[in-house]
């Protein structure tokens, strides 16, 4: 049972002060034992604060991310998992699940974890699963009207994954969840 | 006959020192003495009949009105069936021929360990027996000692028809406890879950945005809500930890609890699992440190029984039987409770009141002169039953005496931490502060069983 954060596009400070105060009541160190960031934090404090929850953090670079030294893209193993990182942008045209899903290729990983569209999306196609946690913090973006501070946590527990949406709706937490899961055998 | 409050000679005897007097073999007759029945009936006393007759040749004048009645445990032989008075009369025929104390003591494990065999194969066994036989101690080998333990703690129940019905319905109840709490929220979740995880498909299908679905229960990993199993399972973990910590410090020199073997992580596991099940049965204790020193014994114990069905239960009947010896203690535990009348402020008191009225001289020296509190060393004797204060094979003899007072064992444990201070009342009484709290909080190695006679004597003042 792997508890793993997936955040990213906060645009700090440019676009938005800090994280929504629900958002920040909940996440709370000890629970999370990854974090896996898509990028535009921007700057080193948010870098920190990242890092006090979950001293395993995992971050690609965003095009206005003031530390250069964030990879392109990155992929780990948890669990039975592949996951991918990418901020996004790299990809065109942005948020063209198509094209997303030829980087998952190339990558090969199970899951693809991107941002830059500031919105989330969970979609499945044959090569497996992206996830957009969208922007946490509900950051202005100029490819998608009326942002919603959301992110995600995976819950990955052997072949089987729960997805938990987090998002700030009118003030208050929505939660929803997606489950999925990979048969040993997928040659992904 | 008045009874001076000054010390009874019988502690001023050089016997009670802590450094053990080897004192030569009786010369005398008995006749001065009325000879100890409860040497021929036990073990571990062998070593008693010649220093008896030391005191009553130093001590001849004084002795004989002192020396208290016969100690108890002979009046209470007497309900026991045939069979005792019989190896009475075969075992001081063997004292009197040989002054080694190991062929008379061999017997006497022997007498004890038939005596046991056949009221433990009775069909209804009778439990006051039973204790006054474990009082004098119960001998190591064929898994004896792990049934009448069981017994004592009123695991298995007296009727040995039942023993089967019983152990099966714990067991599974153990069994029970162990798959519901010791799953994590993931699983919970998923069993919670209505239907549909069927519909969220495979990787390995098609395309499509995946759909989401509501939370059963509302129920999420960073829920912050009070019976919240998310939130509980991380309250949880911190115990657990501990849990884990103090496991894996059980011991460490006995290849039981922590060699690098298989076996010995299988045991640490079973350990951690027990505990973990007591601390979310009893929120109002949940876990002690402390409480993996009380549940090693009985581990041990029951692990180590030759009955194979035992053996594969042994997590099982340890957890119950923990239970029942805890329950007796649960108020030691509670930190509320402190300085209630249940609380171990109070049983150390008591201990203390215990000491003052066998020796006074020793008491006041301890407590007024050099002020050397009893919460400085009883604490750890009294909450941990003697574990820490002697080897393992020490403690567990000690247990077998703890265990079978039909009142529970905090009576008996007092009795025995004031025999202890009895022990070394010498080095007590020549010592200060420093020395004396040195002394008592690492405890010498001492005979345990001049240890739990002296003990039983105190029964009788």
């Amino acid at each position: 049972m792997v508890l793993v954060l997936a955040i990213g596009d906060l645009h700090i400070p440019h676009r938005a002060p800090d994280l929504p105060a629900k958002f920040k009541s909940m996440l709370v160190p000890g629970k999370i034992q990854h974090i896996i960031c898509t990028g535009n934090l921007c700057i080193k404090e948010v870098h920190d604060y990242l890092k006090s929850l979950c001293p395993s953090l995992h971050i690609t670079r965003g095009e206005y991310d003031e530390d250069s030294r964030y990879p392109e893209t990155k992929t780990l193993t948890i669990g039975q998992f592949k996951l991918g990182l990418c901020h996004g942008h790299q990809v065109v045209p942005w948020g063209d699940l198509d094209s997303l899903a030829m980087l998952q290729r190339q990558l090969d990983v199970d899951i693809l974890v991107t941002g830059h569209t500031h919105q989330f999306k969970a979609y499945k196609h044959e090569a497996g699963v992206v996830i957009n946690p969208g922007s946490a913090t509900g950051a202005y973006s100029s490819i998608t009207y009326d942002v919603n501070p959301s992110f995600v946590l995976m819950d990955i527990d052997g072949l089987r994954v729960v997805v938990y949406v987090y998002e700030l709706i009118d003030g208050e937490v929505k939660v929803d969840k997606i489950d999925f899961k990979k048969t040993s055998t997928a040659t992904i | 006959m008045v009874k001076k409050k000054r010390v009874p000679d019988w502690l001023n005897s050089p016997m009670w020192s802590s450094s053990t007097v080897t004192t030569s073999p009786p010369p005398k007759s008995r006749s001065l003495s009325p000879p100890p029945p409860s040497s021929s009936n036990d073990d571990r006393y062998g070593s008693y009949p010649s220093k008896s007759s030391s005191v009553t040749s130093s001590d001849s004048s004084l002795n004989e009105p002192h020396l208290p009645l016969p100690p108890p445990t002979s009046i209470k032989h007497e309900p026991i069936p045939i069979p005792t008075p019989r190896t009475r009369i075969r075992d001081s025929s063997t004292r009197s021929e040989s002054s080694d104390n190991d062929i008379s003591s061999y017997v006497e494990d022997v007498s004890r360990q038939s005596q046991l065999l056949e009221e433990l194969s009775r069909k209804i066994i009778n439990i006051g027996e039973l204790r006054q036989l474990s009082l004098l101690g119960i001998p190591d080998g064929s898994g004896i000692r792990s049934t009448v333990w069981k017994l004592l703690l009123s695991y298995l129940p007296i009727d040995k028809g039942l023993w089967s019905s019983e152990l099966a319905k714990k067991r599974s109840q153990y069994k029970h406890f162990k798959e519901n709490l010791l799953m994590n929220p993931s699983e919970i979740t998923r069993t919670l879950e209505v239907s549909a995880s069927l519909k969220n498909g495979d990787l390995s299908e098609g395309k499509g945005l995946l759909t989401r679905s509501k939370l059963p229960q509302g129920e999420h990993p960073l829920s912050l809500g009070k019976t919240s199993i998310w939130n509980q399972f991380f309250q949880d973990s911190e115990i657990i930890e501990q849990i884990d910590r103090d496991v894996k410090r059980t011991h460490p020199d006995i290849q039981f609890f922590s060699g690098d073997s298989a076996y010995s992580k299988a045991n640490q596991e079973s350990l951690k699992n027990i505990l973990i099940i007591f601390a979310k049965l009893n929120p109002g204790i949940r876990y002690v440190q402390g409480m993996n020193e009380v549940l090693a014994p009985l581990f041990y114990v029951f692990k180590n029984d030759p009955n194979e069905d035992y053996v594969i239960n042994a997590e099982a009947d340890t957890f119950f039987c923990f239970v029942e010896l805890i329950s007796g203690f649960r108020d030691n535990f509670c930190q509320q409770l402190d300085n209630s009348i249940v609380g171990i402020r109070s049983t150390i008191s008591r201990l203390s009141q215990l000491l003052k009225q066998h020796d006074e001289e020793l008491w006041r020296h301890l407590e007024v002169t050099t002020k050397v509190n009893p919460q400085f060393y009883a604490f750890r004797w009294i909450t941990l039953l003697l574990t820490q204060e002697f080897n393992f094979t020490d403690s567990i003899h000690i247990w077998d005496t703890l265990l079978s007072d039909p009142e529970g064992p905090q009576e008996t444990l007092l009795r025995v931490c004031c025999a202890m201070l009895i022990l070394v009342r010498r080095r007590l009484l020549a010592g200060d502060f420093t020395a004396n709290l040195k002394l008592l909080q690492s405890y010498p190695s001492t005979n345990v069983s001049q240890l739990l006679y002296l003990a039983n004597k105190l029964r009788s003042c």
